[in-house]
């Protein structure tokens, strides 16, 4: 594994009586595609939650480029270089799609016009710019999905978190995500995935994480997590395993 | 269009400056003084309430205070106009920020509710305290030029407008509002601070609020605590905004045109029945609320603020978590 750029050391999450994560640790290596995986309710999107900063954790610590960011607010996170995107996806509606996106580049082109270009090449390069001048509620659900890629693309992310942007797309439209995802990586940006569609996850994941119950119960290779007796049985049930 | 709209703005401007060369009448320049008031009361009120989405239900308290501060500083501490004016948009520029620092965290709802109640406060405070002249209210030294408060209007109104105009639909900042008035989590991904971001959309509301304020106690020479810190100033600002299309500033400019237009007309006219003033009002803000949610310029330019899409998608109408709970 190369130079690890994030690392979650043994982090809980306690909502009341609910353990939504438990103990887990993992990390996300420099130039890595990290798929997490796990059935409904395991706790990814806290997890996610935790490493945005949307929720500081009960117990355990987040570091991020070596330093500690454990708690820090979502606005300094995307100011130190981790971009997400939500699973219920979060557009500005009353806004345009260019200007959805230009908000975005205002992190590191603080003047509404450079952003403004700045917006225009995010655009092409996510295929959003026919839609430009489009209210941002008038986009499909994949278009959506979308600008919510091109949103944290947009901050110049070192990493990149992705909640299940490919879930509920056509398989046509899901195809040109994924190419997206790839071209993203290939740019230097390490990203940490979250999706349903296996499919997906064994594709392009350098490694893979799986949580059950907010525990996490496997970790490796794709193909090696995917013959994994315990993952089995957590997706199946113990019958199947 | 946004150029067209800027066009249209510099001929109202220009429109309103020629006004009192062709009237000497006291009576016409004194409610095109006013209406120019309102203008600039409705737009600052739009900072908030259509930019950023948080219903400022205390907008009143902020220009009784610019009032009551011109008033205070000129009467017992002899200070000339121009400063005590600017004392007053500071001193609410600054209850601003302390008053933001813990409402602006709240939901819109609690928001609204506790800027209400900050207003009632504002103005008790004024009832009971000795400097400000209690129930008697004050009075400032007369300087009985028309001529000399329209034009001050005019320049001041144009002044807030133009600022205004400048930083919500050219700079970053607009864009930054209107973000978070839109999804503040969403925002805050994107690296916005809302709290302080909201903060300063408050203080950029209520300076304009406080300075029209301190020209309108030294205009009317007297003041007290219901007629510059009671509900009128909020509801009809609120109304106006409403009425003329939120977060746009032209259409808060348009509505108070109108609503100060037709009060006008009612009370010089129709006085006999003016308790059918606040039902006609209220009648037609609620029927505009429902029937024009975006206020008449989203009626004219045909785009509102918040487009709703042309043609959804059936697909799209289930909201993914339904989607995803389905086997």
């Amino acid at each position: 594994m190369s130079r690890e750029l994030l690392a979650v050391d043994q982090v809980s999450m306690i909502f009341g009586g609910l353990r939504a994560l438990d103990d887990v640790s993992f990390s996300v290596g420099s130039g890595e595609i990290v798929g997490l995986i796990g059935p409904n309710g395991a706790g990814k999107t806290t997890l996610f939650n935790v490493v945005s900063g949307y929720c500081r954790p009960s117990r355990g610590r987040v570091r991020f480029d070596g330093k500690d960011v454990t708690g820090q607010r979502p606005f300094h996170l995307a100011r130190l270089g981790i971009a997400r995107t939500f699973q219920i996806v979060k557009p500005f509606a009353g806004l345009t799609v260019l200007e959805n996106v230009t908000v975005a580049c205002l992190l590191h082109h603080p003047r509404r016009r450079h952003a403004r270009q700045k917006a225009w090449e995010i655009l092409e390069f996510t295929g959003l710019a026919e839609r430009a001048g489009r209210p941002a509620s008038g986009l499909t659900l994949a278009g959506r999905k979308r600008l919510e890629i091109a949103k944290a693309l947009s901050l110049n992310p070192r990493l990149l978190l992705l909640d299940e942007v490919v879930a509920g797309l056509n398989p046509t439209e899901a195809d040109r995500t994924i190419e997206l995802i790839l071209n993203i990586h290939r740019s230097g940006v390490s990203i940490l995935i979250v999706e349903h569609i296996m499919r997906v996850i064994m594709n392009i994941s350098d490694r893979v994480a799986v949580l059950n119950y907010g525990a996490k119960i496997a970790e490796g290779p794709p193909q090696q997590v995917a013959q994994d007796p315990g993952v089995i049985e957590a997706y199946l049930g113990e019958a199947a395993a | 269009m946004r150029r067209s709209r800027a066009l249209w703005a510099g001929i109202t401007a220009v429109v309103f400056a020629v006004i009192p060369l062709l009237t000497r009448d006291t009576f016409a320049l004194r409610v095109v003084t006013e209406a120019m008031m309102w203008i600039g009361l409705a737009v600052a009120w739009d900072v908030l309430g259509g930019y950023t989405g948080y219903l400022n239900f205390g907008h009143g308290a902020f220009f009784g205070l610019g009032a009551y501060t011109t008033a205070v500083l000129m009467m017992r501490g002899h200070w000339p106009f121009a400063l005590a004016l600017a004392a007053g948009g500071v001193l609410a520029g600054a209850a601003a920020v302390v008053a933001g620092l813990p409402t602006l965290r709240l939901k819109g709802a609690y928001f609204a509710i506790a800027t209400w109640a900050l207003a009632r406060a504002v103005q008790q405070l004024a009832l009971v305290l000795e400097f400000t002249g209690g129930p008697d209210g004050m009075r400032l030294p007369p300087f009985l030029n028309p001529q000399f408060f329209y034009y001050l209007m005019w320049a001041l109104v144009s002044v807030i407008f133009v600022v205004l105009w400048i930083l919500l639909e050219h700079s970053a900042f607009g864009l930054k509002l209107q973000a978070i008035r839109e999804d503040e989590e969403g925002a805050m991904a994107l690296g916005l601070k809302p709290t302080t971001i909201k903060i300063q959309a408050f203080v950029l509301s209520t300076v304009p609020a406080g300075i029209l304020g301190g020209v309108y106690a030294y205009w009317i020479t007297f003041i007290d605590p219901a007629s510059v810190l009671g509900d009128l100033v909020t509801d009809q600002s609120v109304v106006m905004a409403v009425f003329g299309g939120l977060g746009t500033l032209v259409g808060p400019a348009v509505g108070a045109v109108l609503i100060y237009a037709f009060k006008t007309f009612f009370w010089a006219y129709l006085s006999e029945y003016q308790v059918l003033y606040l039902i006609i009002l209220g009648t037609v803000i609620a029927l505009s609320v429902v029937f024009l949610p975006d206020g008449l310029i989203g009626l004219l330019t045909g785009r509102g603020r918040a487009e709703a899409p042309r043609s959804p998608e059936p697909a799209d109408e289930n909201p993914p978590e339904l989607r995803e709970a389905a086997p």
